[in-house]
């Protein structure tokens, strides 16, 4: 009976097996100094959230010193709008998600002085709609990424209570699917990075007990392919940023133990670069900083001790967050 | 950044791609730099949307440019008659579609299309639909399309039984269809709600309620297992099937509810049993110790408007009402015959399957919730048993069968203290991982674990208000979090296990031993230098 084939991929035995952290650290180093790469340029309507990315992992491995701290706080001033929000690059338009990146960016060099915390603080609170879901900017695309963008920024500044936090719980909760999972909006079918910023969301807003973990957990431990790799929703090819989305959000929920950990860790190591250092999503493809994250991070998540701990739900450095006294829950 | 290969070339293919890139590159910031400072001067002109045309084909994911058009669209309308817009909007939509056909999961394309939709002076949402049927046949697990669709259904009224017909349609013809399956899931309860009420109209495809409203009424329901069953008889590693067949073999979350209430005398201590948390209310001194007197206590929640009330007997030191866990439908519905009888015949199906597939993991588990289902007491060999070779066929997952299996197996103790002692839990030998289900445990006395290979008691056994002794030999505890909150506790026997550390709060008899006979040890101090001596 021929049936549905798996999607998969399969790992060749000389795929990479130790982790080569310092090649990571030189690509990333390196990475945007040669601003007239086409891909650099292209990818410019999200540099902030690049740097976040190159930033977290650099810190993660314990070489945040190699970078500019100076160039890129000047950067993020210079992307602060009037009305309090952070566009992706210098002319570019304000948006929440570069909004987080920013104030995640900052925390990380412990210099939120740098900018108006007000006014970032009015920005988010002005992009919440009467159900409780947030837009991502002016123009009124409505995600749940973007709530959790909302909540994390205000949970970095310290001022969760400026929004409407019930409303914004109940929004979430209206996007919960028959499989425990969630989407972007009501309706939309559950999906691994949804999902990652919906358990988040319940994490910083005291509200991890609306989830039904033990069916959500099922769902995100059947991400899990014979390679060892996560994918981001059913009959999907394995990704290394699934690592991150379905890992955390297993661990936020207490239930990362239902993934077999030796074989993911497998998994990950393969998606490395030997000649040029960095993960690309999956075994042979092209690196970029943003697989590097979320390989590093999940590697962290597994116990990898040559990396320094992170947080699950913001993907920040834990040490970073002890700092600012943030402490979102986790379900045991 | 997704999906792209990583091609070895020469070093003369190099070079030639260098330069090619180069040149794209040199006529890419041109066109961005003209962008931004037409945009900063405020110009909205032909040439700026040409402008901003160029670069979106190629890059549809540069956001602020899709707003400068929106910008420029604005000013026009303020110029322009409704004629004239409607033809501008439509040549959006051609460009859209253009830009969709070379990039179909861009956020930034599907929105700006919604937002010339919401604008044009007379929407087409047929021609909408149409895009979307036609966007699903090349990919019918898009979630930017499908939600586009939701929205289109919604804003043009499209009702509910003709997109359950598309859904059907889609499930027929492909085989990865979990985003079909999930429309479904959320169409149902609109269309066939558990409780219809008198006269209502047929429903629009508006947004679900929330995740409390995923119930179905029962005719619905049986036919939706006719059609599941036959997906997966068809092709039985079609996961998307098994996994709402497993959302029609659940229950909704039950209600929330006051399941038990309990007074202490001596404590002067009302403790409340929720569907989860247990509260804890101390009440004023006086108010309840004298013995004599008897006292009637009601519970008032006014969260869910109800109410529980226990009467404390003169001469009685504690009191209590419960329901029993089938009262609350705990752990299962109640079940039709017509259900049971259709039940029953899948199961004798899926067992026949999985003898045809016994690598399939699928068919296993869903025997072991299909017997959950009908009979968890009569099913409970069974049940462990296919557990067990359901952890061969997909030992990937077995921590989390591991867990399934003990969640299962308290429920069933917790069945089974309906006929016996409501004081007494005791769940041994039976490869325990996990432990849930801690708030209908609000009464019990004694509690035995042991011989089990429980790491942890996890925060929430502070939920065993009345626990005075606590057996969990033969484990795996590493610490004793969880026991230091329970105010009546008095014996505790902790024979091996791997405790490695402890905090000195409280007293108790303690036996505990890494491989020697029984001590007597009078505190927890005593036990930390005991265990220090050990190490």
């Amino acid at each position: 009976m021929l049936g549905t084939q798996i999607k998969d991929v399969i790992l060749k035995p000389d795929a990479p097996s130790s982790l080569l952290l310092d090649k990571h650290a030189d690509y990333i180093a390196a990475y945007g100094s040669k601003k007239d790469d086409y891909e650099y340029t292209l990818s410019e309507y999200l540099r902030m959230s690049g740097i976040y990315w190159g930033l977290t992992v650099m810190d993660l491995m314990g070489q945040l010193d190699r970078m500019n701290l100076q160039e890129i706080i000047d950067f993020i001033k210079a992307c602060q709008h009037d009305c309090g929000g952070f566009s992706a690059s210098i002319g570019h338009d304000p948006h929440l998600l570069y909004t987080l990146s920013a104030v995640q960016i900052l925390c990380l060099y412990d210099s939120l002085h740098a900018i108006d915390v007000d006014k970032v603080v009015e920005y988010v609170k002005g992009l919440q709609q009467e159900d409780g879901s947030f837009a991502g900017d002016k123009w009124g695309e409505i995600d749940t990424r973007f709530s959790f963008c909302a909540v994390a920024t205000l949970a970095l500044l310290g001022k969760m209570e400026m929004i409407n936090v019930d409303r914004a719980v109940e929004f979430v909760l209206s996007c919960m699917n028959f499989d425990g999972g969630f989407g972007c909006r009501p309706g939309s079918e559950s999906h691994a990075g949804q999902i990652y910023c919906c358990t988040g969301f319940l994490s910083l807003t005291g509200q991890l007990h609306q989830l039904n973990a033990d069916l959500l957990g099922w769902w995100l431990c059947e991400r899990q392919l014979p390679s060892g790799g996560l994918n981001g929703r059913p009959e999907k090819l394995p990704d290394v940023c699934y690592s991150w989305w379905v890992l955390a959000s297993l661990k936020i929920i207490g239930r990362i133990h239902w993934i077999d950990k030796s074989r993911l860790r497998q998994f990950i190591l393969a998606c490395q670069d030997e000649e040029t250092g960095g993960f690309a999503d999956r075994p042979g493809d092209m690196v970029d900083p943003f697989h590097t994250l979320f390989g590093v991070a999940g590697l962290s998540l597994l116990g990898e001790e040559q990396v320094k701990a992170v947080n699950p739900v913001l993907c920040m450095p834990e040490d970073v967050l002890q700092r600012i006294g943030l402490q979102p829950d986790l379900l045991s | 950044m997704h999906g792209r290969v990583k091609v070895k070339t020469t070093a003369q293919q190099e070079e030639e791609k260098r330069k090619e890139r180069e040149k794209k590159l040199k006529i890419y910031v041109a066109a961005r730099d003209a962008c931004f400072s037409k945009r900063k001067e405020g110009v909205c002109d032909d040439e700026a949307l040409q402008l901003t045309q160029q670069l979106l084909s190629s890059n549809p994911d540069f956001a602020t440019l899709w707003n400068y058009r929106r910008e420029i669209l604005m000013h026009l309308e303020t110029v322009k008659d409704r004629d004239e817009m409607q033809n501008i909007y439509e040549a959006e939509l051609s460009f859209l579609e253009a830009c969709l056909k070379v990039n179909p999961k861009s956020y930034g394309s599907w929105h700006h299309r919604g937002w010339v939709s919401a604008r044009l002076p007379r929407p087409d949402w047929a021609r909408e639909l149409s895009l979307c049927d036609r966007c699903l046949s090349l990919d019918d697990r898009n979630f930017h399309c499908w939600d586009y669709r939701r929205m289109v259904v919604k804003v043009s009224g499209v009702p509910v039984d003709q997109e359950l017909e598309f859904s059907d349609r889609l499930i027929g013809s492909n085989f990865s269809n979990y985003s079909s399956w999930h429309y479904r899931s959320t169409l149902l309860p609109l269309l066939h709600p558990q409780t219809p009420e008198a006269g209502q109209e047929p429903p629009h495809a508006s947004s679900p309620r929330g995740p409390q409203s995923h119930r179905v009424c029962e005719e619905q329901l049986l036919k939706e297992y006719e059609l599941v069953q036959n997906a997966f008889f068809t092709d039985p590693n079609d996961q998307s099937a098994w996994f709402y067949y497993r959302w029609l073999l659940g229950r909704a979350e039950r209600e929330e509810t006051v399941s038990c209430v309990y007074v202490s005398r001596e404590d002067e201590r009302v403790a409340v049993a929720f569907s989860r948390p247990v509260n804890i209310c101390d009440l004023p001194p006086g108010t309840i110790n004298d013995v004599a007197n008897e006292h009637n206590l009601t519970v008032h929640w006014t969260g869910s408007h109800t109410h529980r009330d226990c009467a404390l007997y003169t001469g009685r030191v504690e009191s209590w009402c419960r329901d029993t866990a089938t009262d609350q439908e705990l752990f299962r519905s109640e079940l039709s015959v017509e259900k049971t009888s259709v039940l029953q015949s899948e199961l004798q199906s899926v067992k026949q399957l999985q003898e045809l597939e016994p690598l399939n993991k699928w068919c296993l588990l869903t025997i072991i919730l299909l017997m959950r289902a009908l009979d968890p007491l009569g099913y409970e060999k069974e049940t462990l048993a296919h557990f067990q070779t359901l952890k061969q066929v997909d030992s990937m997952r077995s921590e989390y069968y591991s867990d399934l299996c003990s969640k299962f197996m308290i429920e069933n103790t917790i069945l089974k203290m309906e006929y016996a002692e409501v004081r007494v839990f005791s769940i041994t030998d039976r490869n325990l991982t996990s432990l849930c289900h801690l708030d209908q445990l609000l009464l019990v006395t004694h509690i035995n674990l042991s011989s089990n290979r429980l790491q942890r008691l996890p925060p929430q056994f502070a939920m065993l208000q009345c626990l005075e002794v606590l057996e969990a030999d033969n484990n795996f505890l590493e610490n004793l979090e969880g026991v230091y909150h329970l105010p009546r506790l008095q014996e505790v026997s902790l024979k091996n296990n791997s405790i490695l550390s402890c905090r000195c709060s409280f007293r108790a008899q303690i036996s505990v031993s890494s491989g020697t006979p029984v001590l007597g040890i009078g505190s927890f101090c005593d036990l930390c230098s005991y265990l220090a001596a050990y190490k």
